[in-house]
């Protein structure tokens, strides 16, 4: 119906080798990213600072995670670690001077080196193991940030980020940090659509399906797995940079914690591993859940009277967020991405019901 | 069938997000002062939360079952961050978009994210017992209320009453063992001045948070043979502590704590196994004091209570009341001063700031708040756990608030250098 | 440092030591059997306690009653775990089965305090409190009941793998399809090991809810566990016993002599430590067989 499908026919190979080809996605998308640079001007405030701006970034950092683990097929249990090596560099580095766009490469590169040390891991052990090893990594690079007083900063272990400016514009209004973050996401969003098409990617595919077998045909997994840990990385530590200077504004270490690990990784599953879109789906989800049902659950308790203790309240989010992450795994582990695909190719063909 | 499932799953999705997007307009109307708590129920602070947001949601229900003040009644939205920023900074973006002139999060982590934004914003934030010590000094931040004694004058007060029970300090050896968090080690810059000021000995001994195995710290504590302990932690931290207390041997009416330790923990601990240990008490506690019992008798017994009537009147629901009533002094302050309003977080600003000699009915310690200390003074008192109850040994009292402040201020400085 | 330190810190650390090794065993007879690490299993002997707690202080049955009571409904628990949700996830990447179990260990972290409420509960099994000393050392009377307990339930398991019903799930964890072959029903099997993880989750709920309290932070039992399963081997019960009396020995010494030159407490990075480096040079651990894959 939407699609308009029959008689689609490329004339050209670059035209069936185009990211969407067809015009109705390609719509949807225009829609999408419109939608996304006006948000400033149709949204409360309320909306755009504190639902727009963390999913945005967030999604950047499930990004960055997905073309590890789906893309290489390597466990990262220890992302949360790489973001906060990235927000600290580049915070230190604002502090000291350097200008946000050199302190944001700093920041990514500082996660790039320490991002390969995890990846020294995976040229050992792979699978349950290296999630072992990931998640060691993440209580040791923890306990550094928060007990060298030089990198916390002080008895109060908070840093605060000093006003800074991008190109320019300074990033003390919302609308400006906002669209420092879109910029970002943006870059590494198109990185990722188009990362599959390259050899790189390619490369990447045969390690993360066997890495035996790509060494037989040539491809050198070990320098494929390190290259993921190195640009997956590098993605973490410029998302810690836009992290501390568009949406915290003052970091601490506890920031940074095995929480924030997990829950990029259930946003990685739960949108669907390899998936660009089901990034940006996992993270909405993973990450307003809980807010929403906080809300729902109130609302519901305070219109049918329930009498429910504070507990029992305060846990059902919980709950239900634990509930969810199984629930997805269960009922369909390839994610939100399988059921917008399966929406997507149900449409594909109506009324017809062929698409099957 | 998937079709079915999928319908059922964009519906849902769909109500919570209508339900999300629901802006209630009547409320903008009514003449009600928003006040935001949201806290932490699930993730650290759990049973400390509860109890302390029963006292509070108990004495707002008290002022407001009397009518209010001025013919405004107090609307307190209670919710859950679970110490997760995110979720806190949208609880606070949404308390501002309602209106809220304060926001209550509970929690030294979010206090101290918050900060910030509470600053730009003029929205006053409540970081009793938590956020950042060096907010007591209002002239940096003009919208951060510690409003009770901050961890520093906390520890201050400790040390002069040991100083008050050895005759003198010098020579002694205090024990200091502390969860290993910025939390834990805050009190240690005050401790280093005073080791200097009074030439005590100090050994400190951090745990790894959150501190439920201690076996090894406490051996080394025994064996150092102080005269004095402190221990500084939160939640399960503090009864494992005390229960190693109890299993080293050590004299219980040595050992003392922070504001920290409660009923509750007693009872993990064994109450009458626990009798001797100290803390510091910012309010009175149990059901004596005036106003708890004009609590149990207009809230709670008609059956409006926002809890277990078993809590009222333990250490952490009077914390509750105490923050409370100090709160709404502070709206009735506003009012004095300027009472058409507007209700904004300026507003209440002005009236926090005057609240003069204010002691919540003989709960609270003689409390006055200035535009310069937002501490209120810094006094509480030491108390002792007789078994059943905790007993004051001391009058409300202050102690070296010329070192407390002079650290304040330096690290208020330094904030004002890297902030803006 | 004066010796009788370093005995008295080694003799707790073992103690303490044997009692993480509980935990890691039901870790291990899950492995062992299905390949799964269970992430959740620091929440099962949270929830273990807290059942025992519920039956004991809120049904006001006596101890002796309820810490049985508490075993059988958990066995049934670890039972109905695998059936409805690990049986389903056979065949998926290995990221797909760590995070069921995450998404479990977050949910029961949910339902048990919400239940049962948040403050820490007191459990109490009769182990006094009052110090003990041999000579000039202090032992911590529940660590060394506890631990002494844990060595016994772990011998135990070693002798369980002995018998017919063990040498069934044995046979099971080396080879599931040829197992299945010769008549031997691997449902039951590992249905049976995730019901006797989940006993040996709660046996360790309980000793360490008698030492700590019952709240959600025994659910972090998780990570010691972790370090010793590795460090022994994920498919060794007699490793467990010697990685946990190691882990306990290194972290009880490493917070008497690293805590005071770092300034922290330097616990939880002992153990990721240990992971790290058995990892990165005897990866099955020290017991543990080597894996060989084939291509």
């Amino acid at each position: 119906m939407f699609y308009r499908r029959a008689g689609l026919l490329h004339t050209r190979y670059q035209d069936e080798r185009q990211l969407w080809p067809f015009a109705f996605d390609r719509g949807l998308v225009g829609c999408v990213c419109l939608v996304l640079v006006v948000a400033p001007f149709l949204f409360e405030r309320l909306y755009l600072v504190t639902y727009l701006l963390p999913w945005i970034i967030w999604s950047t950092a499930a990004l960055g995670l997905n073309l590890l683990m789906g893309g290489a097929g390597q466990v990262h249990l220890g992302y949360g670690a790489v973001i906060g090596i990235g927000a600290y560099a580049s915070v230190h580095m604002l502090r000291a001077g350097i200008p946000l766009e050199i302190a944001m490469l700093g920041g990514g590169l500082a996660s790039a080196i320490v991002g390969c040390l995890f990846g020294a891991a995976a040229l050992r052990v792979k699978g349950l193991y290296l999630a072992m090893a990931t998640l060691a990594m993440q209580y040791m690079v923890d306990f550094i940030i928060s007990h060298f007083e030089i990198i916390s900063g002080g008895t109060q272990a908070t840093l605060q980020v000093p006003p800074v400016r991008f190109l320019g514009v300074p990033l003390s209004s919302d609308a400006a940090a906002y669209y420092f973050a879109l910029g970002v996401c943006v870059v590494v969003t198109l990185f990722l659509l188009n990362v599959k098409r390259t050899s790189f990617g390619r490369a990447l595919a045969a390690v993360r399906e066997k890495d035996y077998a790509a060494a037989v045909i040539g491809v050198d997994s070990f320098r494929f797995k390190l290259l993921a840990f190195w640009v997956s990385s590098f993605i973490g530590g410029v998302v810690g940079c836009v992290l501390a200077v568009s949406y915290y504004r003052a970091i601490s270490p506890d920031q940074f914690h095995i929480d924030l690990s997990i829950q990029l990784v259930a946003m990685v599953i739960v949108g669907g591993l390899g998936s660009v879109l089901g990034s940006f789906f996992g993270a909405a989800l993973i990450l307003f859940a809980p807010i929403v049902l906080n809300h729902l659950v109130g609302l519901i308790a305070d219109l049918a009277g329930l009498p429910i203790s504070a507990d029992l309240r305060a846990h059902l989010p919980l709950m239900l967020y634990g509930a969810m992450i199984m629930g997805f795994l269960l009922w369909e582990p390839l994610g939100l991405a399988k059921i917008y695909n399966n929406t997507r190719n149900y449409f594909l063909v109506w009324p017809f019901r062929h698409a099957r | 069938m998937s079709v079915t499932r999928r319908t059922l799953l964009t519906s849902a999705a769909a109500a919570a997000l209508a339900a999300q997007f629901r802006i209630d307009p009547a409320a903008a109307q009514e003449k009600v002062i928003r006040f935001s708590m949201p806290q932490d129920f699930t993730k650290i602070y759990t049973f400390v939360t509860s109890e302390y947001n029963q006292g509070q949601r108990d004495y707002i229900s008290l002022v407001n079952a009397r009518g209010g003040i001025n013919g405004y009644t107090i609307a307190a939205d209670v919710s859950d961050h679970g110490n997760d920023l995110p979720r806190a900074i949208e609880a606070f973006e949404r308390a501002k978009s309602q209106g809220a002139v304060l926001v209550d999060p509970l929690s030294t982590p979010v206090a101290r994210a918050l900060t910030p934004r509470a600053l730009a914003d003029k929205i006053n934030l409540i970081t009793a017992f938590s956020g950042r010590s060096d907010a007591a000094d209002g002239t940096v931040f003009p919208y951060v209320f510690p409003l009770s004694p901050n961890y520093w004058t906390q520890i201050a007060l400790l040390v002069d009453y040991f100083r008050q029970q050895s005759g003198d300090l010098k020579g002694k050896k205090i024990c200091f063992v502390h969860i290993d968090t910025p939390f834990g080690k805050e009190p240690l810059p005050v401790l280093k001045r005073l080791q200097e000021k009074l030439g005590f000995e100090l050994s400190t001994f951090p745990y790894t948070p959150p501190g439920n195995d201690q076996s090894a710290i406490w051996p080394q504590v025994r064996r150092a043979r102080p005269d004095w302990i402190v221990f500084w932690g939160a939640g399960v931290g503090q009864t494992v502590a005390l229960t190693e207390v109890i299993r080293n041997g050590l004299p219980l009416n040595k050992v003392s704590s922070s504001v920290w330790l409660s009923e509750s923990d007693m009872d993990v601990v064994g109450r009458s196994q626990a009798a001797g240990v100290l803390k510091i008490e910012p309010c009175a506690s149990g059901r004596a004091p005036k106003l708890i019992q004009e609590i149990l008798k207009e809230v709670v017994e008609p059956g409006k209570g926002a809890g277990p009537t078993e809590k009222v009147g333990t250490a952490y629901y009077n914390y509750g009341v105490m923050l409370a009533s100090l709160m709404v002094e502070g709206v009735r302050q506003a009012f004095a001063r300027a009472p058409q309003g507007p209700i904004s977080g300026e507003w209440l600003n002005a009236g926090l700031t005057s609240i003069t000699n204010f002691d919540a009915q003989g709960l609270i310690p003689p409390t006055t708040v200035t535009k310069e200390d937002h501490q209120g003074g810094g006094k509480a008192r030491i108390a002792r756990w007789d078994g059943a109850k905790f007993v004051p040994v001391t009058d409300w009292f202050t102690a070296y608030s010329d070192v407390v402040w002079e650290v304040i201020r330096e690290s208020a400085a330094e904030f004002q250098k890297s902030g803006k | 440092m004066d010796m009788s330190l370093i005995l008295e810190l080694s003799v707790n650390g073992v103690f303490v030591g044997l009692m993480y090794a509980l935990v890691a065993a039901g870790l291990v007879l899950i492995y062992k059997t299905s390949g799964i690490a269970n992430l959740a299993q620091g929440a099962l002997a949270m929830m273990g306690a807290y059942v025992i707690w519920a039956i004991s202080a809120q049904m006001g049955a006596p101890m002796w009653l309820a810490i049985p009571l508490g075993l059988v409904v958990m066995f049934g628990a670890g039972i109905l775990t695998e059936r409805l949700a690990l049986r389903r996830m056979i065949g998926q990447p290995v990221i797909m089965v760590i995070m069921l179990t995450i998404g479990m260990e977050i949910m029961l972290r949910g339902v048990l305090p919400g239940i049962f409420g948040a403050a820490v509960k007191k459990l109490d099994v009769g182990i006094p409190n009052d110090p003990l000393f041999l000579g000039d050392i202090l032992i911590n009377r529940a660590t060394m009941v506890g631990g002494l307990i844990s060595l016994g339930l772990v011998a135990l398991a070693i002798v369980f793998f002995n018998s017919r019903l063990g040498i069934l799930m044995r046979a099971v964890s080396d080879d599931q399809t040829a197992s299945w072959s010769v008549g031997i029903r691997v449902e039951r099997a590992i249905a049976i090991a995730w019901g006797l993880s989940a006993v040996m989750a709660t046996t360790a709920g309980v000793l360490w809810g008698a030492t700590q309290g019952v709240d959600w932070s025994l659910s972090l039992l998780l990570i010691k566990a972790l370090a010793i399963a590795i460090l022994g081997g994920l498919d060794s019960i007699p490793g467990v016993l010697i990685a946990g009396v190691l882990v306990g020995l290194a972290e009880s010494l490493a917070t008497g002599f690293l805590d005071p030159i770092v300034g922290g407490g330097t616990r939880d990075v002992v153990a990721s430590t240990i992971i790290l480096v058995t990892l990165l040079l005897r990866p099955h651990g020290l017991f543990g067989r080597e894996h060989i894959e084939r291509v």
